[in-house]
């Protein structure tokens, strides 16, 4: 039943999307089998480092859909204070509320049901354009971000080719 | 009770005074801050403010025992007093009360003094924060994006409406996220409007129901950490509330385990929960077994392996696949032994080095370790025996009062009523293995180097011992003669002696928890070392030693004292047996008057 939900819900919104694509992002299932996988490309947000990439990612949606939140990993190489070094998306909003029963000040950020794929790209484009260093989940590129800018930007603009030569 | 203004005259009095109040002023507020770091604290010090109120304190008045009824039944008062006071519906009350902890008084300060406020942060909102779409008949779920009737959808106060299906689903995951679910937001990421039990509940399973109700039920203690406790038996379901005050710690739940409310250990007076915690620690801590390897057995020079060397000769081969051959004296390897190294078996490579100086270090901590590992296992033997002696004197106590009360009763011609002073026997015995068993733990934390408090603690110890053995004789052995065969005379005398003993035993024991609980002082005073002497000093100076309720055994009471009136009686100060016959209304002993 529950799983059902989910499901009706992701076909709904990939119809949605498909119909009235969103600028920034393109979506579509990794195999047409499963509506719980989704092959993603965010494209680098203008007037930042990320400028001109096209950065695949794949959202997977837990069967609890939309109580629970997907994960997001970048498939295409990238190098970003909150995404892992294994391409994991670490944002606050792909925390479930329960994770931190105490942090209600902050439920605006966390995991709501309301969130859509939308929703979730929209703020994946807004961590592009403004890296959180204060609790990242990729020290080195923080640290980098921080103390070494130009550094850092080398290597986004690295990164940036290749995504290039590979879409 | 005397009037808390007293209460905290007498504590002024010293410094330890002082701070025990600080402490316990701050938790009758029931304040917010959880933190536990204080906790240390208590380890020692109540003993010198229950002295400074001899009279004060009746066993266990500091403590209640709740069951869980009478816990749902104190949520309920507390929910019907805010309902009444400030106006506002059950479930409000709820949200706002599980945010205090629950503390009433609490949810009046802070309501009163800046309702607003409070509202924001508990997520009570005066006014719907939207208030579209109160008209339609028809409506989008903005989770699910299906279209629903109205009547189908629902909202908290904040006017967020969302299908009752999603409302479920959110509210479904949040239970089974936990505790958490009791402060439950709007499922809007925007709105922080609290989710009262009365939607939770008419909405989710009646699985969910149930763990709802026991999270609402659990947070009554577990919020409220400081004044009430689960009781840490297994599978027992009594809380118990904590009174600050006078008193010491130990207490005895409804389900008969016997417990210490700071630390939830099982009881341990007379030593303190740090002791307690680092001795269990020890006792379970890899580290003894790290030691014994340490002092037992060397490293085999090439694999590492610990090999113990439990027989035999000099020449050491490892396990396989190893198979290294060496000399277990210089861990040299054996084809290196022979007739140019001083023989096979004595390997003069080892006594040149010795002599050098190179074993020095890795011998002497082997050694050290040695010593350490038997002094430890010494302590832990003993407390253990105690142990194990007590599980046994309490099956027998059981036993007494199940069965053999019954068969004495008939075959001595006396009436059940009669014979409390066996069990009151059996009690103490129980009791006073827990105690002799924590003074082993206490022992092994005695440090070293106060060779007089070690000798008195020693001897005291000692002599404890000595007159539980006396004790647990009498009532185990002496007993038997009269378990069979026919009314016999001398059964006055057996209940004379063994009451006698008991409450002997049982004045030794206070005294001795006293003392212990006091760092053993009164060995600072010159000339006290010997039990007889100090103890009118004692009972003048801090002690307060007889003549107020007792703690702990409390079980055994006054009634034994009935029985020993004919031939002598014991002194309550230094437990002394005078005899009836002389003067006897001052013991012969340290000239205290009989009570």
């Amino acid at each position: 039943m529950a799983e059902n939900q989910a499901s009706l819900l992701l076909r709904k919104q990939l119809k949605d999307l498909s119909r009235n694509p969103v600028d920034g992002f393109s979506a579509g299932l990794v195999d047409d089998s499963s509506v719980f996988e989704w092959n993603v490309t965010i494209i680098g947000p203008s007037e930042t480092l990320y400028e001109g990439g096209f950065f695949n990612a794949i959202m997977s949606f837990p069967p609890d859909y939309p109580n629970s939140p997907p994960t997001v990993r970048f498939t295409s190489e990238m190098w970003h204070p909150n995404v892992y070094p294994d391409g994991r998306v670490c944002i606050s909003i792909l925390h479930a509320p329960g994770d931190d029963p105490n942090g209600y000040e902050l439920a605006s950020e966390r995991w709501s049901p309301v969130h859509t794929v939308e929703t979730i790209l929209i703020s994946i484009i807004a961590m592009l354009s403004n890296p959180n260093d204060e609790s990242p989940a990729n020290v080195d590129a923080a640290k980098e971000w921080r103390e070494q800018r130009d550094e850092f930007q080398r290597k986004v603009r690295r990164i940036v080719r290749r995504s290039q030569e590979f879409a | 009770m005397e009037s808390e203004d007293e209460m905290q005259d007498a504590w002024a009095g010293t410094s330890d005074g002082e701070f025990v109040n600080e402490e316990e002023d701050e938790e009758s507020d029931a304040l917010a801050s959880d933190d536990d770091n204080d906790e240390s604290d208590y380890g020692f010090d109540y003993s010198n403010v229950d002295d400074l109120h001899p009279s004060s304190r009746l066993p266990q008045t500091n403590f209640t025992i709740l069951s869980e009824k009478d816990i749902r039944q104190r949520q309920d008062e507390a929910v019907s007093t805010i309902t009444n006071f400030l106006s506002i519906s059950p479930a409000d009350a709820g949200v706002l009360l599980r945010h205090f902890k629950w503390s009433v008084s609490k949810v009046n300060d802070e309501w009163f003094a800046d309702e607003e406020r409070v509202r924001a942060s508990v997520g009570l909102l005066e006014k719907p924060a939207t208030s579209k779409r109160q008209t339609q008949t028809e409506m989008t779920c903005e989770i699910c994006f299906e279209v629903h009737p109205f009547e189908k959808m629902r909202a908290p106060r904040c006017g967020h409406y969302f299908c009752e299906t999603c409302w479920t689903g959110y509210i479904h995951t949040a239970i089974n996220d936990g505790p958490g679910c009791l402060t439950l937001r709007c499922a809007d990421p925007s709105c922080g409007s609290a989710i009262g039990e009365d939607m939770v509940l008419s909405l989710v399973s009646t699985d969910d129901q149930q763990k709802y109700m026991r999270y609402l039920l659990r947070s009554y203690v577990e919020d409220n950490r400081k004044q009430v406790k689960w009781c840490p038996a297994p599978g027992c379901e009594y809380a118990v509330e904590f009174q600050p005050g006078v008193g010491s710690y130990d207490l005895v739940c409804k389900c008969g385990f016997n417990f210490c409310w700071n630390c939830r250990e099982e009881a341990h007076r007379p030593v303190d929960c740090e002791t307690v915690n680092k001795w269990i620690l020890k006792n379970c801590a890899e580290s003894e077994n790290m030691n014994w390897i340490l002092a037992n057995s060397k490293p085999c020079p090439k694999c590492k392996r610990p090999i113990e060397k439990n027989q035999g000769c000099m020449h050491i081969t490892c396990t396989p696949p190893c198979k290294f051959e060496f000399c277990w004296l210089c861990l040299g390897a054996w084809t290196d032994h022979g007739e140019r190294t001083g023989g096979f078996y004595a390997c003069n490579r080892y006594e040149t080095a010795k002599q050098e100086g190179v074993y020095d270090e890795a011998e002497r901590r082997r050694e050290m370790a040695k010593n350490s590992l038997e002094r430890y296992t010494h302590y832990y033997e003993r407390w253990a025996t105690n142990e194990s002696s007590r599980a046994k004197a309490l099956a027998d106590l059981q036993d007494m009062q199940n069965v053999q009360i019954e068969k004495l009763s008939v075959t001595q011609c006396q009436p059940v009523s009669q014979l409390k002073f066996v069990t009151d026997a059996w009690l103490q015995i129980v009791e006073c293995r827990r105690v002799l068993k924590w003074t082993y733990a206490y022992g092994y934390y005695l440090p070293e180097n106060e060779h007089t408090k070690r000798q008195f603690f020693e001897y005291s110890q000692g002599e404890a011992e000595a007159g539980l053995e006396r004790l647990h004789q009498c009532a185990e052995k002496d007993l038997l003669t009269f378990l069979g065969g026919t009314p016999t005379s001398s059964f006055n005398d057996f209940r004379t002696k063994l009451a006698g003993l008991t409450s002997v035993t049982k004045t030794y024991f206070e005294n001795l928890v006293r003392a212990l609980e006091n760092n053993l002082s009164d060995v600072d005073i010159p000339k006290a070392a010997a039990k007889s002497s100090s103890s009118s000093k004692a009972s003048g100076s801090s002690k307060g030693r007889g003549g107020r309720p007792k703690v702990g055994s409390s079980k055994s009471g006054g009634s034994s004292r009935s029985g020993e009136e004919s031939t002598h009686w014991s002194c309550e100060h230094c437990t002394y047996a005078n005899t009836t016959a002389a003067s006897s209304i001052v013991c012969v002993i340290c000239n205290h008057a009989r009570s």
